[in-house]
């Protein structure tokens, strides 16, 4: 469990990273910033780039701002920092759930947002719950900048849609305007602190009578990408706390889990099916608070 | 935890809560394991496994790996096996040939196939990837169950069959006994494929000397005849091979093994003239280290009365030992040792088989094969109690072995040396405080959770007489397990004392100056242990089967007792008073009724050292004293009934948690963990409880969550800590324990072992208490480990 040979670089500037991944050539360049995943991949050698590109001390890339309507967050902010954030807490609420089942302490502290999206493991937390509420990416290149929206960015197990040259900078999430809000994450694992079985992440509004005016429904674990749950999103709008067990069995529709070491497709598949409902039965709940 | 239980004698060490002597050098960093040794010149190994589970070798092409700068070697296995003999297994099975790199065919996906010797393990690793390797894939053998009767392909084709041993003993009148009794249960019980998995993989590191001609080899090692076997590996005499047993071992309960390791990298320095280490990293270790543990099947049938009354079993366990055996078919043998477990049987058939498979061999795991057979004879009295409508607890109280039927026999032969088995039992009732427990549970249940409360009892053996092996094998007619200890006293009064084997955490440098403390009346802290070299040592069989506070303690005991006997002879002579006059108490020699004739401990060491005219004549000078101590209780071979009396002592504990599951996700959380222990004299309390609360997360770890998992083809699925899952602190609850003590008559202070119990206990007690909680819906697993996913199909069969 030796990497291989590769050439290290630390980087001072978004310019001379996103330069660096331009003169590639038919070298493989990595970006690294907390390589809790990148590092022991590259130790059992079954990642094996030419060069690693460092990104930890790029100041312009850490970071959690509140814009109003969004919450950006630069591509190398800590896991730790977002689970610590005020911002987060109180204006992205399902973020900050969602932070909380990534990993262990230890790794939050080193592991990054970005890391975790471009990565793209179909069980890890953010993403999903990034997807859930539809974020923007910012890419940058040489060539200069380009937003594309979270969904659709997960292309299969570990494949992203970012392209070789790309560097994620930021990320932004949409802060919802309504005024009755709730979200729930709900997620079971082998072990505390193990990428999710499944995971279930749900944000609703809710209107004065108490039926969903809005829906954000995404899982994790269930599919070989996180999965934002369109169909069931749809059919809640206008259903109710004790409504919606009825329409639970569209998320079936919507997956397509897979069997593994640790769980077969049909557990997956059943127990999405009640991860998802105690997600959204706990967002009505908190919205209708 | 209290100090030590009131019954004791007024020990000054032994039973006190004292600081461990090793506590200081592994807390301030300054252990010394194998990774810490460098030898100048060291040059470093890496190994190209094998991906096919089963696969001829046609041809391996070194020349690419072999020309890149910082290579030294690359060895194959047509060139090791040529120049050193076949590892050494348990059973008689000439035909079974191990050598530590694939020979002609490899057997296990995982296999070493060539080793590569370079300046770094970094360019080692990448001249491995250089070795150009041509197989011709085959099917391979999996399922243990179709070894005996169905055709599958033969892991070893020259032994002409997957079974490597296939025998039923019977022991008392088993036929008689099941005629007699009017209720039987069968229940199949199984033990998944799990381990020991160390932080600390094996690690050795070798150098040959050849002006002196002597191998120097320091390794993570815990292992009887380990010396022996790289001596007969590589043709050389033992006094060629010097085993250094002051290393650090991080970790084993009994898998530090690696005598393929160790013959490799002995081999190479051999040949090639340089030091040369190998440490195994986690996939080396996982895979291809040969380090898992059983993996087997129970089919258990009992006979018993409408009282839960147990008179009789039948059992048979079939073993998958994957592709080399080694020792582990024997671990269907140590089980004799307790086959009953601490139950009142009379009459017991036993078969035992053991198969091969194109798995990672199996190695000795913590009580060597006990765990999985207590967790298999524990789900027979669940389903005794069951079948009546009985208590759980109460079943368990009325097959006991009473306290006033010690010295106890059961039917293989083993005489059980003393406990109180119904006050640990009625002891952990009341600490658990079982009724609020189930109250608990009931609560649990009623808010729409799954609960369940359980109860398991287990007997640990101690001492590590292993005669069972010459039922499995009739050349091993090996009938000791021998410690020593060697003690000297300092002209200056200062105490050493020199042990003979490696020590994976046990604590025995606190065992041996605690014991030789108390029996000296001197201060354990002031007395120096030193593990000596296996050239240096007196005979050992090392740190295994739960023996060392019961054979190098009584070791110690005698040397110390021997050490005062003769400082007492010079004080009479000195002082012109018979032996019997002179009392000792807390170093000084006094002439009893005379307190102002006397001489110190010091005075006496001088003499003893120094001044030859003030000694006893004849007498040795010096002040020294070794004890070579037989097992306890043992000696002679099995008789004509194949009755032989095993371990000397027997230990004895009851476990009980609560578990709640999540009826959505099958997800078992441990919330509560009471254990009731009796292991005679604890001679330190803390490391005997750090010995339970450890063998309760292993155990924990077995029941829910570890496991060796293969696919049909024999792929492992798990050969990473991503996917053979640990427990962690956050899976392990906190553990209750409460403390008994009843001396064994056979040891020197009355201790026994304890390094087993926990791990012995723990998987039976998690099953119990799973399949109380799913007991209302008539669900009952026996198959371990116990996953989220089994309990949730189980249950989603159940309902929908």
């Amino acid at each position: 469990m030796k990497a291989a040979a590769f050439d290290y670089v630390r980087a001072s500037s978004v310019d001379e990273i996103c330069r660096l991944l331009a003169d590639a050539g038919d070298e493989e360049r990595k970006i690294i910033a907390g390589g809790q995943t990148l590092v022991p991949l590259m130790a059992m050698r079954m990642a094996r780039p030419d060069m690693l590109i460092d990104i930890n001390d790029v100041a312009e890339l850490a970071g959690i701002n509140d814009h109003g309507d969004h919450v950006s967050f630069g591509a190398g902010t800590r896991q730790r920092a977002i689970e610590r954030s005020d911002i987060v807490s109180d204006r992205l609420p399902l973020v900050a759930k969602a932070v909380r089942n990534v990993g262990h302490q230890q790794t939050r502290n080193r592991g990054t947002i970005g890391g975790s999206i471009v990565h793209g493991d179909p069980s890890a937390e953010l993403p999903m719950a990034a997807l859930a509420l539809e974020a923007t990416m910012i890419l940058r290149a040489v060539s200069g900048e380009t937003e594309m929206p979270i969904d659709g960015f997960f292309e299969a197990a570990m494949v992203t849609n970012i392209e070789p040259e790309q560097l994620l900078t930021e990320i932004r999430i949409p802060v919802w305007q309504d005024a009755r809000i709730g979200t729930g994450f709900h997620e079971t694992s082998s072990r505390q602190g193990d990428f999710a079985i499944v995971a279930a992440a749900a944000q609703v509004a809710l209107a004065e009578d108490g039926k969903v005016t809005r829906a954000a429904i995404s899982v994790g674990g269930a599919a070989p990408s996180p999965v934002k749950l369109h169909g069931l999103e749809a059919a809640l709008i206008g259903k109710s706390a004790d409504g919606f067990q009825d329409i639970i069995a569209l998320v079936d529709e919507e997956i397509d889990a897979e069997t593994d070491v640790h769980a077969t497709a049909e557990y997956r598949r059943r127990v999405t099916r009640k991860l998802v409902s105690r997600a959204i039965d706990d967002a009505i709940a908190e919205a209708g608070k | 935890m209290v100090d030590a239980p009131a019954n004791l004698p007024n020990y000054r060490y032994v039973s006190r809560k004292r600081r461990t002597k090793e506590d200081r050098r592994f807390v301030s960093g300054r252990g010394k394991f194998v990774a810490d040794v460098e030898v100048p010149g060291m040059k470093h190994v890496a190994i190209l496994p094998s991906p096919h589970a089963r696969a001829n070798i046609i041809s391996i092409d070194t020349s690419a790996a072999l020309a890149l700068p910082g290579v030294h070697y690359v060895l194959t296995g047509d060139e090791l096996g040529e120049a050193t003999s076949s590892l050494f297994h348990g059973l008689d099975l000439p035909n079974v040939i191990w050598h530590p790199l694939a020979v002609g065919m490899t057997r296990y996906a995982g296999e070493w196939v060539a080793a590569v010797v370079a300046d770094s393990r970094y360019i080692a690793e990448d001249a491995a990837e250089l070795i150009e390797v041509e197989y011709e894939s085959l099917p391979a053998a999996v399922d243990s169950e179709k070894m005996i009767d169905e055709d599958q392909p033969l892991v070893h084709p020259a032994h002409g069959t997957n079974v490597l041993f296939r025998k039923t003993w019977e022991w008392g009148p088993v036929a008689d006994d099941f005629a007699s009794m009017p209720n039987t249960v069968s229940y199949r019980a199984r033990w998944g494929r799990s381990s020991t998995v160390p932080i600390e993989t094996f690690g050795v590191v070798a150098k040959w000397d050849d002006v002196n001609e002597i191998m120097d080899v320091w390794a993570s090692i815990q292992m009887p005849q380990y010396q022996d076997q790289i001596a007969a590996a590589l043709r050389i005499p033992m006094n060629q091979v010097r085993v250094h047993n002051d290393v650090d071992v991080g970790g084993s309960y009994g898998v530090k093994r690696g005598i393929k390791h160790t013959v490799l990298v002995t081999y190479l320095t051999k040949k090639l003239g340089f030091p040369v280490r190998f440490i195994e990293d986690r996939l080396d270790n996982m895979s291809g280290g040969d380090a898992h543990g059983p993996d087997r099947i129970f089919d258990i049938t009992m006979a018993f009365d409408d009282e839960g009354v147990i008179k009789s079993m039948k059992i048979r366990a079939l073993d998958d030992v994957g592709a080399y055996p080694g020792r582990a078919p024997l671990q269907l043998g140590k089980p004799m040792t307790a086959l009953c477990g601490p139950y009142r049987i009379n009459s017991i058939e036993y078969e035992a088989i053991s198969v091969t498979s194109n798995k990672t061999g199996q190695v000795p795991v913590r009580g060597f094969g006990q765990s999985p057979t207590n967790f298999a004879i524990e789900t027979g009295l669940e389903r005794v109690a069951k079948h009546l409508g009985l208590d759980r607890i109460e079943v368990r109280a009325r097959n006991l072995v009473r306290k006033d039927e010690f010295p106890w026999k059961i039917p293989p032969g083993s005489i059980y040396d003393s406990g109180d088995f119904h006050a640990v039992l009625d002891g952990i009732i009341k600490t658990s405080n079982w009724d609020d427990l189930v109250a608990r549970r009931d609560a649990l249940r009623a808010k729409g959770r799954l609960a369940g409360v359980g109860i398991a009892t287990c007997l640990e053996p101690g001492g590590g007489n292993n005669i069972f092996e010459f039922l499995f094998n009739p050349k091993l007619e090996i009938t000791t397990f021998v410690e020593s200890v060697l003690m000297k006293v300092e002209p200056t009064g200062a105490i050493t004392a020199v042990m003979c084997t490696t020590t994976s955490g046990q604590g025995h440098e606190t065992l041996v100056s605690t014991i030789a403390g108390e029996e000296l009346e001197r201060d354990p802290d002031t007395i120096r242990v030193l593990h000596g070299d296996s050239l240096e040592a007196l005979p050992t069989r090392s740190p295994v089967a739960s023996r060392m506070a019961i054979v190098l303690g009584t070791a110690t005991s005698k040397a110390a007792r021997d050490i005062k006997s003769k400082m007492i002879t010079i004080a009479a002579h000195d002082l012109g008073v018979e032996k019997d006059q002179i009392e000792y108490a807390d170093g000084e020699f006094t002439v009893r009724g005379n307190p102002a004739s006397k001489l110190t401990w010091a005075e006496i060491c001088h003499i003893a050292h120094k001044q030859f005219h003030r000694m006893p004549p004849g007498h040795e000078l010096g002040l020294q004293a070794y004890a070579v101590q037989q097992v306890p209780g043992a000696g002679g071979l099995p008789d004509e009934n194949n009755e032989v009396p095993l371990y000397p002592c027997f230990s004895f504990q009851a476990h009980v948690p609560l578990v709640e599951i999540d009826p959505d996700t099958g997800k078992v959380k441990v919330h509560d963990y009471f254990i009731g222990h009796d292991c005679g004299t604890a001679i330190n309390p803390d490391i005997v409880r750090g010995m339970i609360i450890g063998g309760v997360a292993h155990g924990i770890g077995a029941a829910l969550y570890e496991k060796f998992e293969y696919d049909a083809d024999g792929q492992l699925l798990a050969g990473t800590f991503v996917d053979y899952l640990l427990p962690s602190a956050h899976e392990i609850p906190p553990v209750v324990d409460s403390e008994h003590c009843t001396p064994s008559p056979l040891t020197s202070l009355g201790q026994k072992g304890s390094g087993e119990g926990g791990y012995l206990g723990a998987p039976a007690a998690i099953a119990s208490a799973v399949n109380d909680a799913l007991a209302p819906f008539d669900i009952e697993i026996n198959e371990l480990p116990i996953r989220a996913r089994d309990i949730e199909a189980a249950l989603y069969e159940k309902t929908r």
